[in-house]
């Protein structure tokens, strides 16, 4: 947990430790590296399949808007995992909260809200999606309190729990499965109604650029309020710094350590509302697909930092686009970008020791 | 069901609990150290690939099986310099692993075998137990798997004997109950975490290989599909005895066969429910719920003489 940068605060030290800085930008460019090598290695050119993946980031205002779409929800879910990492909590559960957040919008967009007015038809099952992301996190959490499970392994088998749940809606029409018109029928929901979806920014129809990009900014702004200026940020770092000094001190650390790890399945349970309403539309099983790992991979290179979260969002939501566009253009397997991301996870957890080392107590 | 059918039961269920018993064995040795592999998964997807990979371009499942057995070795023994010298987060260092070893198989099996392949993998014959294999029912159920099952099992077996009766099983516990001690005591504590993180690699890259080569005979991207994860919450359902721990990998890999037996006798059941069991089972284990048992009590806490 870094008790270095938190970028947000007006009188930061002079130019604060240059290690929790140097080495993940270090680690970065080693892991592209890597990634750069590979692909030379499978006879690719290599300018070909940079300029695909350049095409795929930025070529269009498509693939702007879809890169941009992507960090949105690794921000909320990075967002999350810095929250909860401050109280020294590791919430390794996103994807089960994209998960089951996802499964709640698409329920209430089809069952109920797309008969309200408009912003409340939006607005109803992305509250939705929050609220079972929250439950899913404070089940982590109250089973940390009340019987002393690790988290990480209590997130983990949630996160199982939600992705079998998105299949099982899928697959039956009891569920969320659209009507079994043939045998053909393909085991995934009916497309969410047009009153539900998120509305985009541009008027650019090429542009798929939705509202999500301004909720993931309004959380970011809300999560760098209560870390860095709250009473509920300061009694946060004191759980995780010392939990038994600071239960000496009154704070109730049950009930922050079950709130943090709330509002982070929230954050998680949001961002697959927005999935689903940005640009999914339809719940298939499967559909989390990786970004609640990749959220968590996020949040942990932030080093707490939240302006660190928004950069690493962008930087793997264009890397992600980039490398769906290399795929096709190029031929180079689009798995080099998730070897990154591992390599990049291993290189900084790895070297943690040596951030560390002269950092303030 | 018919007695042909409960042997096809039977011997699916142990089919399909065999890479968990493997994995789970090797995990709990480590768990009882103190070190927790969350990469079990990530070291049993790369053997997997590594396994298929030897297999298929020598034609000889044998060497297969030390391509996959060596890979995992690989990064259990990356694992181990992370968690045991440089001290990191093991949780978070093994879900790095899964990460890389998911893009790294995919990235390889693309460019070797190709997006679409069907490559049929050349994997170990069935072998038929002597005078056992013709046992009605238990024969077929139990007596005419690949060797690597019975290797396994014995595998396990010698494990539990070295924990139970020998110094290095007495050295393992001490070391994950209290290091500090056991360091006072002369016991090289580092040494043996490393042992003991090996021994998962090694086991988790014979789970890996019995998919692959033992088994399915084919690769298939994110092929483990989370028995690697499961393998982790059998160690903890088991409470970090062996005999649970197989019990529960048993319990886990029969709720999977049941998915695919309960259609066939058309019995309409949400295949998801099953599928979902173990982890729910997991969970209240862990949640102490179902037979609480404290973990070692060092557990992913790395050690530091004078810390």
């Amino acid at each position: 947990m870094s008790a270095g940068a938190t970028v947000t605060k007006g009188a930061a030290p002079a130019w604060a430790p240059p290690r929790t800085v140097v080495i993940p930008v270090l680690a970065t460019l080693a892991a592209l590296g890597v990634g750069v090598l590979l692909i030379t290695a499978t006879g690719t050119s290599v300018p070909d399949a940079i300029a695909g993946f350049w095409d795929g980031m930025v070529g269009s205002s498509f693939a702007i808007g879809a890169s941009i779409n992507r960090a949105v929800a690794l921000a909320l879910v990075g967002l999350g995992f810095i929250l909860a990492n401050r109280a020294n909590l590791t919430n390794v559960g996103g994807e089960g909260q994209i998960a089951v957040g996802g499964i709640a919008a698409t329920a209430l967009a089809l069952h109920g809200a797309a008969g309200l007015p408009r912003p409340l038809a939006v607005g109803v099952p992305l509250a939705a999606g929050a609220a079972a992301g929250a439950l899913w996190g404070a089940v982590a959490g109250g089973l940390k309190v009340r019987r002393r499970t690790n988290e990480v392994i209590s997130t983990l088998l949630l996160t199982f729990v939600g992705l079998l749940m998105v299949y099982w809606s899928v697959q039956s029409e009891n569920l969320l499965r659209q009507p079994m018109t043939s045998a053909a029928t393909l085991p995934e929901s009916l497309e969410l109604p047009a009153a539900t979806k998120l509305p985009t920014v541009l008027r650019d129809p090429g542009s798929p650029l939705h509202i999500g990009a301004f909720i993931a900014l309004a959380a970011a702004l809300a999560v760098g309020l209560v870390l860095a200026r709250s009473a509920l940020g300061v009694r946060l770092r004191a759980v995780g710094l010392n939990e038994l000094a600071s239960r000496r001190a009154g704070i109730r650390d049950g009930r922050l350590v079950v709130l943090a790890l709330t509002v982070a399945g929230a954050l998680g349970g949001l961002a697959g509302a927005i999935m689903l309403q940005g640009e999914l539309w339809i719940l298939t099983s499967g559909f989390t697909s990786g970004y609640g790992f990749d959220g968590l991979v996020v949040g942990l290179l932030s080093r707490g930092s939240v302006v660190a979260v928004i950069a690493g969002a962008l930087f793997f939501g264009f890397l992600r686009s980039g490398g769906l566009a290399m795929e096709i253009t190029a031929g180079v397997p689009a798995a080099v970008v998730v070897l990154i991301q591992g390599l990049l996870v291993v290189t900084i957890a790895g070297t943690a020791i040596l951030t560390d080392q002269g950092r303030p107590p | 069901m018919t007695g042909e059918q409960v042997a096809v039961f039977l011997a699916s269920s142990l089919r399909l609990s065999m890479p968990m018993i493997l994995a789970a064995s090797g995990e709990m040795v480590s768990e009882r150290a103190g070190v927790l592999n969350m990469s079990l998964e990530g070291m049993m997807l790369t053997a997997t690939f590594a396994g298929a990979l030897g297999s298929w371009a020598t034609g000889r499942p044998g060497i297969g099986l030390l391509c996959g057995v060596a890979a995992a070795l690989v990064v259990a023994l990356v694992q181990a310099v992370l968690s045991v010298t440089l001290r990191a987060n093991q949780l978070v260092v093994g879900i790095g692993f899964n990460i890389l070893a998911l893009g790294a198989t995919t990235f390889l099996y693309r460019e070797i075998f190709g997006p679409l392949s069907r490559e049929v993998i050349p994997g170990f014959a069935k072998w038929e137990v002597p005078l056992v294999a013709d046992v009605p029912i238990l024969g077929p159920a139990l007596f005419r798997h690949v060797g690597l099952v019975y290797v396994g099992f014995a595998l396990v077996l010698a494990l539990w004997a070295g924990l139970r009766y020998t110094a290095f099983g007495l050295a393992v516990d001490a070391v994950g109950e209290d290091p500090r001690a056991a360091d006072r005591a002369g016991i090289p504590v580092a040494l043996v975490r490393y042992v003991a993180v090996l021994i998962a690699g090694l086991m988790a890259g014979l789970a890996g290989v019995f998919i692959s080569v033992g088994d399915i005979n084919t690769f298939t991207e994110g092929m483990t599909n989370g028995q690697g994860y499961l393998a982790l919450a059998a160690v903890i359902f088991g409470g970090w005895v062996g005999g649970r721990t197989v019990a529960a990998c048993l319990l886990f890999g029969t709720a999977t066969a049941l998915q695919f037996q309960l259609p066939a006798m058309g019995i309409a059941i949400p295949t998801a429910g099953l599928m979902m069991l173990p982890y729910v089972l997991a969970l209240l284990a862990v949640a102490g719920l179902v037979g609480h048992h404290d973990p070692p009590a060092a557990l992913t806490l790395p050690y530091r003489r004078g810390a």
